[in-house]
């Protein structure tokens, strides 16, 4: 009886901190199929059992999200009142005007110091027409998705080895680690995925896209020494200690080679965790670590920014806003997202590793932490879907063979300077090899 | 002879008659085809959350020709993909017709509910089905294969076999499609032809050769240009299996419109694409309309 009275007052308690919008309202969210989406769904059903208002999911695969988003935002009426997108994905919404800025919502809106923006992918600056922090506040991070460098623990223990530093390190632990039934490296190098995956190898090996994003100036700089020591190390490590014909491989496949104990390694999504260490899904689940991606020799580190931003667009009424920020400032908090991890997704603070204490759940938050410091977006403007598919295909050509990396690079800087001269960007000559 | 009322009557008759299925002809047809005109001649851009429309000529046409070759590795595939699919379904298809025509009772009907099975599958399934059968380290396939010692075979990763494996899964997916038509053919013909064949042929061959084949012309050929047209809209397959690489080995002409209408927002060469394909089907139409026409003729001469 005690316990039930501490229980009814604990929740009114909860119900009276978390500040709910005036009257009951129905949000409207797009939201992607994806490894962590039950995390997302079970801070749906814990919003909806601690406030009044309810929120509809609409789950769609991530090959529809783009579409659907546009659609809504473009149209007079909104259909979702908070759009869910991969940050690269948003910069088009943040750069056409479709969204609300979230300050014009609730004029007392900011985010805590503790929430990742993940290089500033919050906000957009008009004037550099690019990402920044400091710009118009457009959006929320709900899913730290960078990647991680993932690896066989039990193999490592019979082995002897320790985790990777470097790209040389890493070639080697995973020449060291291949059998015949174990492939020491998984790339993930098909067409539709190569570019977010080179992202990592390009900037660990102190190479860049653009020559200054965040200060507006997008002249090309792949086609660089560097880019190519970047390429040549991707390509190398995929000949040399994975698959063959890696230039099919796909995330879905590099989570079922990792799954399934054929691959002694791989770089993938954070969100990936989860799967790989449930029972259910994975026969390695408990063997597979995370560390921080390796970086080429006296370089820095870097990993590729995936994480997903959700923002309100401005085609829906003033009261579903206020609902739609409700929601949003409750994701963020601590507590919530201690029991998002928990749940299965990937959160964006970077306080909760004092909270995590011994829990398997929480096992890959160091680093999660080590990687979202280092991580960064390779097409930070609304030009980028086009550039990636461009100079995907070009880089997945110089996997397969049918370009060599100097071809790939050098081909991938024209038809980056092209798209973005035609675009109306002013941009130096590109670096060429 | 009619009166002038008559007359009038049978006029109104047939424009109402005719008024609904134009008005959705028009609305369906003709007005998306004009306004894929009007985009393919413009430059859209989003600014402040309204679309801002710019006529600038031909410079997306000027921009498919010069510079979108994935869309020209496209073309190059798409008709290797339908002469090679599209010869191979017909061959099966009719081959599968004349089996189920020559069996009876229980068998002819076991045979035509698997023979139309794919049909019915939806191409997700179908897509995920293969992804499945034919993949390299898990695939059924490529397990048969290691019993006989073969393999294993990257049939969606080699850039050498890729497209052929998704041609594969076409036949799979679409000789059903031939098969109903050339067996709904079949059994259309005049029994009494055949009965009085049977003086003059001596094996079933030459019954083939000289009689079945003949007067199955004008369906083989009906059958044969409605696949050559629909294989030109290939898209499930290559989505599902390849994703249109690896490099450009499966790349289609839908897919690289796919790609660049929505994934990459570029209305206006997308829409130049889509016009381009277009017009190359509606020719194709044409000629193998015209192509029909003149062998039907061929063969009533023939046979008056």
């Amino acid at each position: 009886m005690k316990q039930t009275k501490t229980f009814l007052l604990g929740s009114v308690a909860s119900a009276m901190l978390v500040a709910g919008p005036a009257s009951a309202e129905e949000i409207r969210i797009l939201i992607n199929q994806s490894p962590w989406l039950n995390g997302f769904v079970a801070m749906v059903e814990e919003y909806e059992d601690q406030t009044d208002n309810t929120i509809e999911l609409d789950v769609t695969p991530f090959g529809g999200m783009l579409e659907k988003t546009r659609n809504s935002v473009r149209g007079d009426d909104g259909r979702y009142d908070i759009v869910a997108l991969n940050a690269a994905g948003m910069a088009e919404f943040y750069a056409g005007g479709f969204l609300k800025p979230l300050t014009e919502i609730d004029a007392e809106f900011a985010l805590d110091e503790n929430v990742l923006t993940f290089g500033g992918s919050t906000g957009w600056n008009f004037d550099t027409n690019g990402f920044s922090a400091d710009g118009d506040l457009l959006g929320v991070p709900i899913n730290g998705n960078v990647q991680v460098l993932y690896y066989r623990t039990d193999l490592y223990d019979e082995a002897g080895l320790t985790p990777p530093e470097t790209w040389d390190d890493l070639m080697a632990n995973a020449k060291a680690l291949a059998d015949d039934n174990t492939y020491g490296f998984i790339p993930r190098a098909s067409r539709d995925s190569i570019l977010y995956n080179f992202t990592s190898y390009l900037f660990s090996h102190g190479g860049s896209f653009f020559a200054d994003p965040s200060g507006g100036d997008y002249s090309v700089t792949i086609a660089s020494p560097e880019g190519l020591k970047a390429l040549e190390t991707y390509i190398a490590l995929g000949n040399e200690a994975g698959p063959p014909n890696p230039g099919a491989i796909a995330q879905a496949e590099l989570i079922q080679l990792m799954s399934t104990g054929r691959a002694a390694h791989a770089i993938a999504v954070v969100a990936a965790y989860p799967v790989l260490n449930d029972p259910n899904s994975s026969i390695v689940a408990g063997k597979v670590g995370t560390a921080l991606i390796p970086a080429a020799e006296g370089e820095e580190h870097a990993s590729a920014a995936g994480h997903w931003v959700a923002a309100i667009p401005k085609n829906v009424t003033g009261e579903k806003q206020d609902a739609a920020l409700d929601f949003l400032n409750w994701f963020l908090s601590k507590k919530q997202q201690l029991f998002y991890v928990q749940s299965g997704g990937i959160p964006v603070r970077k306080d909760l590793s004092d909270s995590a204490g011994d829990n398997p759940s929480f096992a890959f938050l160091p680093a999660f932490s080590e990687n979202a410091s280092v991580s960064r977006m390779n097409m930070p403007l609304p030009q980028g879907s086009q550039i990636s598919d461009a100079i995907s295909l070009f880089l997945n050509q110089a996997v397969i063979g049918e370009l060599t990396p100097t071809e790939a690079l050098n081909k991938s800087a024209d038809e980056m300077h092209r798209i973005l001269t035609e675009a109306g960007y002013t941009l130096a000559e590109p670096s060429k090899l | 002879m009619a009166t002038n009322s008559t007359r009038r009557r049978n006029a109104l008759w047939r424009i109402g008659s005719l008024l609904p299925a134009s008005l959705l002809l028009v609305a369906l047809s003709i007005y998306p085809v004009f306004n894929l005109v009007g985009l393919s001649l413009s430059d859209v851009e989003w600014i402040d959350g309204r679309a801002h429309s710019e006529f600038i000529g031909f410079a997306n046409f000027d921009q498919l020709f010069r510079h979108e070759t994935v869309y020209w590795a496209g073309v190059r595939n798409t008709i290797i993909f339908a002469i090679c699919a599209v010869t191979a379904q017909m061959i099966f298809g009719f081959s599968m017709a004349l089996a189920a025509r020559r069996a009876s009772g229980v068998t002819r009907a076991v045979l035509t509910a698997v023979f139309l099975l794919p049909i019915v599958m939806p191409p997700i399934v179908i897509g995920a089905m293969w992804r499945l059968l034919l993949g390299r380290d898990f695939g059924a396939v490529n397990t048969l294969l290691g019993y006989v010692g073969i393999g294993p075979i990257d049939f969606l990763g080699n850039p050498d076999i890729a497209l052929a494996s998704v041609i594969l899964v076409d036949i799979w997916h679409w000789t059903p499609f031939v098969f109903l038509l050339m067996l709904t053919g079949l059994e259309s013909l005049d029994q009494e032809v055949f009965e009085a064949a049977k003086f003059d042929v001596r094996s079933p061959w030459q019954e083939l050769r000289y009689v079945t084949i003949p007067l199955m012309v004008p369906t083989i050929l009906i059958t044969l240009g409605l696949r050559l047209v629909l294989s030109f809209k290939v898209f499930d397959e290559v989505y599902l299996l390849t994703g249109g690489g690896p490099g450009t080995s499966t790349e289609v002409i839908n897919f690289s419109i796919y790609r660049t209408f929505f994934a990459q927002d570029r209305l206006g060469v997308g829409s130049a694409m889509s016009l381009l394909t277009l017009v190359a089907v509606a020719v194709l139409i044409v000629v193998v309309n015209l192509w029909i026409r003149k062998r039907r003729s061929k063969s009533q001469e023939a046979t008056s």
